[in-house]
């Protein structure tokens, strides 16, 4: 297998399977829609496409049963109904599977599973009846057409020679190309699909430039590229030559069918490394300090009108071109929702709920780490809302609800952050039997659990080894669910918040910041050396009164409102040197982390900053309790604590 | 590469350009950074060092190994520094004007910079040199490859590869 052209091929089929995905998913909702159709056959002909060249057989093989059901089905043959779809997502997900497992690296995948297979020549012959006895002139005649066809049926070379014709028929004349498509559209409905090859070849060519002119131009080079090198492999080089002369001929038949379809807009972009971005990202935001430098300097001699100019210039550039690189890093937050209709779709029909999903703010963009570290918390979250929030249709009519129940998953900018809402109009949540479960749990005891506010009482299905499904099923309430999504979004420094009405329904709201690589913080202390603490976790700055402080079973706590919090005194970790025992005129940074408070006693508290997270450098990994560093204004370098690295730090000793 | 006059002013070095000798010395050679620790001279290998820095503000990292005395701002890349002396097991020098700090690629990702007591030059040495180190004692340092009899010094060829392969705990 050529590695160069594997690769090319994966990142084209990536995209298409990711396409596949919504389009099929939309599909259910719109069973007739021939455009769907049409391009949903294209995806899986084109990934079948490249495979025959590549000769990944299972993948060949599951691609050209799904494209045969679909081409019935564009066809009027068949119809899309609920057991087709079936069959099709798993095909489909098998598909992903495959393209997955070369992308990770595998070079020689498992035969295609023999139970699909035969289930979709089934769903096929299915809708055999219509065949009609001259379908083996049919076939013939397309056998003539597929001269000098590769009798294996690898694709590539077929493709080329459709190539071929297409280029000798657009010499001759253009009325020629619709005649040989009417008869190849009346070919492939009736032909027997191993012998149809070369019309859907000649077809799927015409509708892969309509992709390509839809899409960027950037991916008409690259896809003619990737034609020749495919071609050049295969054929003696005069061939190509006569292909690459030939682009105009190419254009204007594009053109041509290009008009008949509604146009897309048309969207110039570039594929770059992410490593390449954040390399860039990383100069900007040294650009950034040098800036800032520089307007410390100016503002100390400000007598130099020029100089102060040139600094106040070099200060709008460089902001506009942090923001401007910033935005490179982001992706529509479409990325995460587009998996959801049909991870809904499959687990209501497994649950027998109905259930609509209506998704808004997809264009809503987020950096491209965060888009990725959303995906899985936001799964979790919907298959609850499916599986404990929707009732069945039959609860939802007796309580007076409609039976179709709804989810909501939403997306908006709020200033510095994306508050991103997954709310369903189902049985909500009692407070009272949360309460209830908390003391059988274990977790607090009567009386306590009675002070929690409702609210408080909805958050503890987020503590550790909650988990109120009477019966765990296989879709949620393992036990490890809620608290580790609250653990996966408090790492990417948000924050979760549930809001529920018993009847009524829940809704989670999830708020995180825009970027990862920025990080809103407060600067702390100990003589010259400084420390960043995420902001976010802290909750209130107080000053060190001993009065206030008890030791209680060898452990300092700090008195706030009532309560009693552990104090972590941070210097005899940070300056140990010094062995501090008067705290006088430190401060206490009151912090949360999960459901745990603690009170950080630190030196001396320097405001808020926002700092650019940069990795601590080798043989720094076992050293727990940092998160990274960054250069502050100065110059110098402060160390990002980690705090729930920290808190272990402390546990630990 | 910046190497102040100071660092080249040395007996030693006058040893080691000598031009008569040099002739003697033909062949295939490694290009090696010549550095000075506790008196005794070492090379590294060109290729892997990506730079030689003067020593600035170190930050200390609390809690981290012995060895580590903290991580230096290297235009917007962090990193950590290690005292070459304590890592070899030497007492390690109080830093002052010729102390160096080595910028070393552990591979494309990683680097790494090692506080020497100072650097002396840049020196192809003929393969032919080196030998494998005989020592009385059982095990041979792992950072140390061959040494090299050269002009009339001692040069211990430090092995990266071998000496940083921990580097991600």
């Amino acid at each position: 297998m050529d590695e160069e052209i594997l690769q090319d091929f994966l990142v084209e089929a990536s995209e298409l399977a990711e396409q596949l995905d919504s389009q099929l998913t939309k599909l259910a909702n719109n069973p007739s829609d021939r455009d769907l159709l049409n391009s949903i056959f294209r995806g899986f002909h084109t990934i079948k496409g490249g495979a025959g060249f590549l000769d990944v057989k299972p993948l060949i093989e599951v691609c050209h049963r799904a494209e045969n059901i679909f081409d019935k089905i564009r066809n009027a043959s068949m119809e899309y109904d609920d057991n087709a779809a079936d069959i099709i997502m798993r095909a489909f997900d098998k598909v992903s599977d495959y393209i997955g497992d070369l992308r990770d690296g595998k070079r020689h995948l498992e035969d295609a599973d023999k139970d699909l297979l035969t289930e979709l020549d089934e769903l096929w012959k299915g809708s055999q009846s219509t065949e009609i006895k001259g379908s083996i002139a049919a076939e013939e005649k397309g056998l003539k057409l597929a001269v000098g066809a590769d009798p294996d049926g690898d694709m590539t070379d077929e493709e080329f020679e459709a190539l071929l014709n297409q280029r000798d028929t657009s010499n001759s004349e253009a009325p020629n190309i619709i005649v040989e498509k009417d008869n190849s559209l009346k070919l492939s409905t009736d032909v027997d699909p191993d012998g149809d090859m070369t019309d859907e070849e000649f077809e799927a060519l015409l509708n892969q430039r309509d992709e390509i002119k839809e899409n960027t131009e950037l991916s008409v080079i690259n896809n003619n590229e990737w034609l020749t090198e495919t071609a050049s492999l295969i054929d003696p080089p005069k061939k190509i030559t006569s292909v690459i002369k030939k682009p105009k001929v190419d254009k204007k038949m594009v053109t041509e069918k290009v008009t008949k379809k509604p146009k897309s807009v048309a969207e110039a972009t570039v594929r770059v490394d992410t490593k390449r971005l954040d390399e860039i990202m990383n100069l900007v935001g040294e650009l950034v300090l040098v800036r800032n430098r520089l307007l410390t300097i100016k503002s100390l001699d400000s007598k130099q009108e020029e100089l102060s100019n040139a600094v106040a210039n070099l200060d709008h550039v460089t902001t506009d071109l942090q923001n401007s690189v910033m935005k490179t890093r982001m992706q529509p937050v479409k990325k995460v929702f587009g998996r959801f209709p049909r991870v809904v779709r499959d687990l209501s029909r497994k649950l027998g709920k109905e259930i609509d999903l209506i998704l808004e703010g997809e264009e809503t963009d987020l950096d491209k780490n965060l888009v990725e570290s959303l995906a899985d918390p936001l799964v979790h979250l919907v298959r609850n809302s499916v599986d404990h929030g929707i009732e069945t249709p039959s609860e939802r009519e007796s309580a007076g609800k409609p039976s179709k129940g709804t989810i909501t998953l939403a997306a908006e900018q709020e200033g510095d952050h994306i508050l991103l809402s997954i709310t369903d109009d189902g049985k909500g949540m009692d407070p009272d039997m949360l309460r209830s479960k908390a003391v059988e749990k274990g977790l607090m005891d009567e009386y306590t659990a009675n002070q929690l506010d409702d609210k408080a009482a909805f958050e503890l299905i987020m503590a550790a080894g909650f988990s109120t499904a009477e019966v765990i099923s296989d879709v949620s309430g393992r036990g490890v669910g809620m608290d580790v999504v609250k653990n996966m979004i408090t790492s990417l420094n948000g924050s979760v918040e549930i809001v529920s009405q018993l009847g009524k329904g829940t809704q989670i709201i999830i708020r995180v910041p825009l970027t990862l690589a920025i990080l809103p913080t407060l600067m702390v202390t100990f003589d010259k050396d400084s420390y960043a603490i995420p902001l976010t976790s802290v909750q209130e700055i107080f000053d060190y009164n001993s009065d206030l402080i008890n030791e209680i079973d060898g452990q300092m706590m700090v008195r706030l409102r009532d309560k009693s919090i552990p104090l972590l005194f941070l210097s005899s970790w940070l300056s140990p040197q010094k062995n501090l025992t008067d705290y006088n005129l430190h401060k206490v940074i009151i912090i949360s982390v999960g459901n745990q408070k603690a009170g950080l006693v630190v030196q001396g508290v320097n405001g808020q900053e926002e700092v650019v997270i940069k990795p601590l450098g080798v043989m720094m990994k076992k050293n727990d309790g940092y998160a990274g560093a960054t250069i502050t204004g100065n110059g110098s370098i402060a160390l990002i604590l980690d705090l729930p690295g920290v808190m272990q730090r402390f546990q630990n000793n | 590469m910046e190497l102040s006059a100071a660092d080249l002013k040395n007996d030693k070095e006058e040893a080691l350009l000598s031009d008569e000798e040099q002739e003697k010395y033909a062949g295939e050679s490694i290009r090696c950074v010549l550095f000075e620790l506790n008196s005794e001279t070492y090379g590294i290998n060109v290729k892997k060092v990506r730079e030689v820095l003067r020593v600035s503000d170190i930050r200390v990292v609390e809690g981290s190994h012995k060895h580590v005395l903290g991580v230096i701002n290297v235009r917007g890349i962090i990193v950590t520094v290690v005292d070459a002396n304590i890592y070899y097991g030497i007492n390690s020098k109080k830093v002052d004007d010729l102390s160096r700090i080595i910028i070393v690629e552990i591979d494309s990702e990683n680097v790494v910079g090692m506080m020497v007591d100072r650097v002396l030059e840049v020196k192809d040495i003929p393969v032919k040199l080196f030998e494998p180190v005989s020592t009385a004692k059982e095990r041979i340092p792992k950072y140390i490859k061959e040494l090299a009899h050269f002009k009339g010094n001692v040069i211990l060829l430090v092995d990266i590869d071998n000496m940083f392969d921990d580097v991600n705990n």
